[in-house]
């Protein structure tokens, strides 16, 4: 079996890519409208919901950054993971109920609708819009790239495959990922994020098993050669030290709530009381699927410090090593598919909210209504939208990182800063105001951008992302407080009396 | 608790910005975001954790201690105030409690661990960072019982919903908005 490594890796990718074409070919006969093609119609049911929830959750940074951060850093990047049940837990509490009601009492298809109708303010949905805009341009250029350079990492170690290009790897990731979201939308990639959730958590769990049989001792004797060589590594903060540490879980806790990307999702379940079967599955999927993050990580930084296999060139080459010096063939091939699952969910996830607020929520916000025959109009800037992504990710690759890099602080930080305090505190307090609103997003884009661009690093590993989130939490509730009471609408102050 | 908990929302968001101020603002510590490793390329070390721990380590420890309080309200205002009752904020209360024993716990291990250069292990981890790891997943777990087990009692009664509906018929017989 070992001789036919590349094969069998070849094979379960390129199954799993039929597959994805095959939804989207499925899915294509259900989408009749820009509500199925951008929120299923609110028609999906609590187990599709919570795969869909946290397959999206876990991008391609989940398995391939996810286990180098651990390498380079220890257990300062556990903190990202564990953080997970506080960060559904919010999200839940907070957005879940409301967000899935006034999409329903409003029709709302997108996030900035919810805010509009919320705030009754165009300004509002507009800088939403473009928040969302920015940070999907970002997101998805590096997601592109990381499907690539995956992709040309498999192609290349077979003897047809050899010499192929990252730009043609683009070219066949990114049309593969076009396809099913250009013809199945929201459709298709929640019923592709079911299976892409269930891959990933098969490959978390057996890559936890063959970790914990990497040493004789298992998992404790892995952890105590990282603590010989150095303790701060295997302690709860660390090499990156205590404020870096809680400055992520402060920021993927909370901000799992402000991800545009996720609580969308909120919006399409079919009954609100299937919320409380959704967190709790959607919970287990994530901790299933993030034992590769940790057990990864953990095992290969104990494997290089205890002699056992060569240092890393790059951290971020922790999981394909693992599976290519400790795996099998056959779970390489689940792990190298679960990957792509990972890396595809986020992106069509990002696809879907940026094709919305460019047809929908940019020309609402501006001419005060979307463009006519929005379907249409939404097949064809999910294209552009991707190729633009796919250049930008080129262009990035082999000329210059610096903008990619910069919109990809435009990540889940910025999302935490600007959206969490809008949505979830303002769908659960109605003396938020619309001036809160604008303040808390303008103040969360320009401190992490001024953070980026300057260049600034804070002592003690704090990060740009966690001081836009505190002062964006602090603007929102105290310009709410210092303005004169909002009158609501009718309908959202019944709903959010409920 | 009712109108009151979104100014103790703000009291705690003020509190932890003004600690990150005191923070960025005291005698920096050499190598407190780590430093690489010797030997090793692309890989970091920590080093020296008391001395790391010098000038903000009580500052650190009450900014994860406000941010447990601060999940504990923020819950609670995504929950209605007429459903916060004596229960409910019993629950909340003891939700509260555990995941602030579980952060003393691996703060007070990570302390000892320090000092003696000694710790023991559970399932797979320093008792310390097994405490990181497992308390603090699990930490948040009665979060989760109380939404999933009193969503009929705290989140959305079967009175919710028919309320609900009968918005959705009103708002239905209205012109579009």
């Amino acid at each position: 079996m070992e001789v036919y490594r590349q094969e069998i890796i070849l094979g379960a990718v390129f199954i799993y890519m039929v597959f994805c074409i095959a939804t989207g070919l499925w899915a294509m006969k259900r989408t009749k409208s820009s509500s199925d093609f951008f929120i299923a119609g609110r028609g999906l049911g609590p187990i599709v919901v919570a795969l869909a929830l946290f397959s999206s959750t876990l991008s391609g940074f989940g398995f391939v950054g996810g286990p180098g951060l651990v390498y380079s850093i220890g257990v300062s990047a556990f903190w990202m993971v564990v953080i997970s049940s506080t960060g559904y837990a919010i999200g839940f509490f907070l957005v879940a109920k409301r967000i899935r009601m006034i999409a329903e009492l409003r029709n709302c298809i997108s996030l900035p609708d919810i805010a509009a109708a919320r705030y009754s303010s165009e300004a509002v949905r507009f800088l939403m819009a473009v928040t969302i805009v920015l940070g999907v341009m970002g997101y998805l250029a590096t997601q592109i790239l990381a499907m690539a350079v995956v992709m040309q990492a498999i192609l290349s170690g077979t003897a047809m495959f050899a010499d192929i290009g990252l730009v043609t790897c683009v070219a066949i990731s990114s049309a593969v990922l076009i396809f099913y979201c250009v013809t199945g939308g929201i459709i298709a990639s929640v019923y592709t994020d079911v299976v892409q959730g269930a891959i990933m958590m098969i490959a978390g769990t057996l890559i936890l098993f063959t970790a914990m049989s990497v040493f004789d001792g298992g998992m404790q004797e892995a952890t105590s050669i990282i603590l010989a060589d150095d303790s701060e590594s295997m302690m709860p903060f660390g090499a990156a030290g205590i404020m870096a540490s809680l400055g992520w879980f402060f920021v993927f806790g909370l901000g799992l709530a402000g991800q545009p990307h996720l609580i969308t999702k909120m919006m399409m379940n079919r009954k609100i009381s299937d919320n409380r079967s959704i967190l709790p599955m959607s919970l287990f999927g994530y901790i299933m699927a993030a034992l590769l993050w940790i057990s990864i990580g953990v095992v290969i930084r104990a494997a290089v410090v205890g002699g056992v296999i060569d240092p890393l060139a790059l951290p971020d080459d922790a999981a394909s090593v693992f599976l290519s010096v400790f795996a099998n063939p056959l779970l390489a091939g689940i792990v190298f598919a679960g990957l792509f699952a990972a890396i595809m969910s986020t992106s069509d996830a990002f696809l879907n909210i940026g094709t919305a607020a460019i047809i929908h929520d940019i020309p609402k916000a501006v001419r005060g209504h979307s463009v006519k025959n929005e379907l249409f109009w939404a097949r064809i800037v999910t294209v552009i939208l991707a190729i633009v992504a796919a250049s930008f990710a080129l262009y990035s690759h082999f000329m210059d990182a610096t903008l990619v890099a910069l919109l990809g602080a435009f990540g889940w930080a910025t999302f935490s800063a600007s959206i969490f305090p809008v949505i979830a505190i303002g769908l659960n307090w109605k003396r938020a105001t619309i001036m809160g609103a604008v303040t808390a997003i303008i103040a969360a884009l320009v401190i992490n951008f001024a953070v980026q661009l300057a260049g600034i690093v804070p002592p003690y590993g704090i990060s740009g992302g966690l001081l836009s989130f505190v002062t964006s939490l602090v603007l929102f509730i105290g310009v709410s407080l210092l303005g004169a009471a909002p009158e609501l609408s009718e309908d959202i102050e019944k709903a959010m009396d409920i | 608790m009712g109108k009151k908990l979104i100014y103790v929302i703000l009291a705690i968001c003020l509190a932890m910005a003004g600690i990150l101020i005191a923070i960025i603002m005291s005698e920096p510590v050499a190598n407190a975001g780590g430093i690489a490793h010797p030997q090793i390329p692309a890989m970091q070390v920590g080093g020296d954790g008391q001395a790391r721990l010098e000038h903000i380590g009580g500052l650190a420890f009450m900014f994860q201690t406000l941010l447990l309080i601060l999940i504990i309200c923020l819950s609670m205002l995504g929950v209605s105030e007429r459903y916060r009752s004596k229960d409910f904020i019993i629950y909340m209360s003891g939700t509260a409690l555990f995941s602030l024993f579980c952060w003393w716990m691996m703060w007070s291990e990570h302390r000892q661990f320090m000092a003696s250069g000694e710790t023991g292990y559970f399932m797979g981890f320093p008792i310390a960072t097994a405490w990181q790891m497992y308390g603090t997943w699990l930490g948040a777990i009665p979060l989760i019982l109380i939404y999933s087990l009193g969503f009929r009692k705290y989140i959305y009664t079967e009175q919710d919903e028919k309320d609900f509906n009968k918005l959705l018929e009103e708002q239905n017989q209205k012109p579009e908005q």
